[in-house]
């Protein structure tokens, strides 16, 4: 792509997130979000293919779906309240309303079926910025509106964690896995945001960290499915034994850190008294587990037969950069220590 | 008698009192009867070609001579049948699920380099196969499907003929295809076959020497894209050996009603319909192909991503 477009498309982004993130007021917000979507729109069919004009045209219909829902409800808010503060939102039906269309942009189930579609027709590092930085942009403005209903928010969590959980279970391919584990990890921020948005900060910005590591390994490895991953021992041998733990901090495995946020939320449905919640909650998480585990299974537990004839493939360097991709590892594997440091980092 | 035809010839009587106009009335009342005679009394029963046939026949399509409610067959015992073999199908499914994705263990995804797809072995092989020319659009070509020998192979045959259809509009003709149906889950909901392990077709055949086409259709989303193939060359050597057949994935060009596109992409292997077999060379007389196999696999000394380089159409000077 011409660096000069690239540039503008990649300001674009940053000015659409930013913008929301400074408004209090809906039509600022809305505005940021729809820059948001306009600027990812190219880059997403920068290649061309017939996949990925798919994956643009159903990622534009439902971002477009979101925001207009987004706007009427904001505008149906100023009609019935006289006001236009994102903070201030008093009536049950448009806070309803834009719960449900944030949900929608961001990908909860039950609103989640575009999502693994969309991935799975992009390329690697466009995926990753529709996983980590559009999710950012919504979850300013979920974090300051308060649910009138607080069932609405615990079934799209539950509902999420559960679709998530499930719907990874039978994939192949390592773009629908992500796509089923970023709204499982959603179910999990929405569940505990109407008792503490602390955490749901916390939550989003370590599964941001650890899902940005997870898809820059599989850049470097070009690995778009199982089989190819489990051929990654002969590419880069080091960070195939990296990589499952990068995997099971996605589970919520101690010591790892994506532990943190599970071991926080469930901490705070228990003592909120909703142990049944919590206890469904930790269930399901055991389903995406499953399917961390056999990533990792493939990738670092077994050695794959290779039948590479020419030069070993990890005597090539690859031209990708090292830093993000060891600067997140690092923090998605050893961050756990650190979470009292990273409450009072969050907590307002 | 109609009162209308009255009433007209009336009017016309009274309208027409010069001599020279006597020619116009008998030519307007010569039509007047003509169209009366369209509205006619023949019970509904019996089809009518006005009715049903309001547009123009194209050569080579079947005469439609029934009403489309004479066309709908019902059958308790089909639809008993039906509901079996869906519930049976969506059981597989469910129980597919516990052993792995596509019902195989995740160790055989790991593991697996040849996957045979289409082996024909069965009158039921056969089955999963349409074939077709042009004696649809009206030209004579002929083209049969049968079991080899020994019921181990698929034999497609027949007889080509590029005489185009008198239609007044086609100008070329003479092709014939095999091509294999969508594969269907339970409730015919579309199934495809994931290929993404693999990066090459590969065909045991025997052919007569003549230039085939294989065609891969992958699933679309925009109705426009319906026709979207790709396609790539199956040179066959006539003779009685037969030909082991092996090309990457990464050679098949993408084609649209059968025209070259000049916007090139790569075939992606996740989601793939149907395979064909074309032949349209242009050279009159019998054909025949026979398949033993048709599989895909993995050539790891393979690396091509796409064979066709694709050049910017307005480079900036």
């Amino acid at each position: 792509m011409n660096p000069y477009v690239l540039i503008t498309l990649l300001f674009g982004l940053g000015l659409g997130t930013t913008i929301t993130f400074t408004s209090s007021h809906w039509l600022l917000a809305w505005m940021g979000l729809e820059i948001n979507t306009l600027a990812i729109i190219p880059l997403m069919t920068q290649h061309h293919h017939p996949r990925a004009v798919e994956a643009t045209t159903k990622y534009f219909l439902t971002q477009a779906t979101a925001a207009a829902m987004l706007l009427f409800a904001s505008t149906t808010n100023a009609w019935l309240t006289g006001q236009w503060e994102i903070q201030q939102m008093t009536h049950p039906f448009p806070t309803t309303m834009i719960i449900l269309a944030l949900a929608l942009k961001v990908g909860l189930a039950p609103m989640h079926s575009w999502l693994p579609e969309v991935l799975q027709g992009l390329s690697l590092t466009t995926g990753l910025i529709l996983s980590t930085w559009q999710k950012l942009a919504p979850f300013a403005l979920l974090l300051q509106i308060q649910p009138a209903d607080p069932f609405i928010l615990i079934t799209l969590g539950l509902t999420s964690t559960l679709v998530g959980g499930w719907g990874g279970l039978n994939q192949t391919q390592l773009r629908k896995i992500l796509a089923y584990s970023s709204i499982a990890h959603l179910g999990w921020m929405m569940l505990i945001l109407q008792f503490s948005p602390t955490i749901t900060l916390l939550t989003l910005i370590t599964y941001l960290l650890m899902t940005t590591s997870t898809f820059l390994v599989f850049k470097l490895n070009k690995a778009t499915n199982i089989a190819t991953l489990a051929i990654s021992w002969t590419k880069t041998p080091a960070l195939t034994s990296l990589t499952p733990l990068i995997l099971l901090s996605l589970g919520g495995l101690p010591p790892l850190t994506g532990f943190m946020p599970k071991w926080l939320i469930l901490q705070e449905l228990t003592k909120q008294d909703l142990s049944t919640l919590a206890t469904l909650t930790a269930l399901t998480a055991l389903l995406s587990l499953f399917f961390y585990l056999r990533l990792s299974y493939a990738m670092a537990l077994t050695l794959s037969p290779n039948n590479a004839t020419g030069t070993t493939p990890w005597r090539l360097s690859s031209t990708q950069s090292n830093l993000p991709l060891a600067l997140s590892t690092t923090t998605s594997i050893l961050l756990l220590p650190l979470a009292p440091a990273a409450m009072a980092l969050f907590t307002p | 008698m109609y009162p209308y035809s009255e009433s007209f010839r009336s009017a016309l009587k009274c309208r027409c009192q010069r001599s020279h106009v006597s020619l116009h009335r008998r030519l307007l009342s010569s039509i007047h009867q003509q169209q009366l005679l369209l509205p006619s009394i023949t019970p509904l029963t019996v089809p009518r070609r006005a009715v049903i046939q309001g547009q123009y026949r194209r050569p080579g399509q079947p005469k439609e001579d029934k009403f489309p409610w004479q066309k709908i067959k019902f059958d308790f015992a089909k639809g008993v049948e039906g509901i079996k073999k869906h519930f049976t199908l969506l059981k597989t499914e469910f129980f597919d699920r516990w052993v792995g994705p596509e019902g195989k263990p995740i160790i055989d995804h790991m593991l697996e380099q040849n996957r045979v797809i289409w082996e024909f072995r069965g009158p039921e092989s056969l089955e999963g196969w349409t074939v077709s020319s042009d004696c649809e659009i009206g030209g004579q070509s002929e083209v049969y499907l049968k079991l080899g020998k020994n019921n181990n192979t698929c034999f497609l045959y027949g007889t080509l003929s590029s005489t185009p259809p008198k239609d007044g509009e086609t100008r070329y003709s003479g092709y014939c295809t095999m091509r294999s149906k969508q594969p269907l889950a339970s409730f015919d909901r579309k199934k495809h076959y994931d290929w993404t392990n693999f990066n090459t077709l590969f065909l045991r055949i025997r052919g007569d020497g003549r230039p085939w086409m294989i065609n891969i259709a992958t699933e679309t989303y925009f109705s426009h894209q319906k026709d979207d193939i790709y396609c790539y060359f199956l040179y066959t050597r006539g003779g009685p050996y037969w030909q082991d057949v092996k090309i990457p994935f990464s050679k098949f060009f993408l084609t649209h009603r059968g025209r070259i596109q000049d916007d090139q992409h790569p075939l992606w292997l996740d989601k793939i319909n149907t395979i064909g077999f074309t032949l349209g060379d242009k050279a009159d007389g019998p054909f025949q192909l026979e398949i033993d196999y048709i599989g895909v696999c993995k050539d790891y000394a393979h690396t091509e991503e796409f064979a066709y380089e694709v050049y910017k159409r307005n480079p900036e000077v």
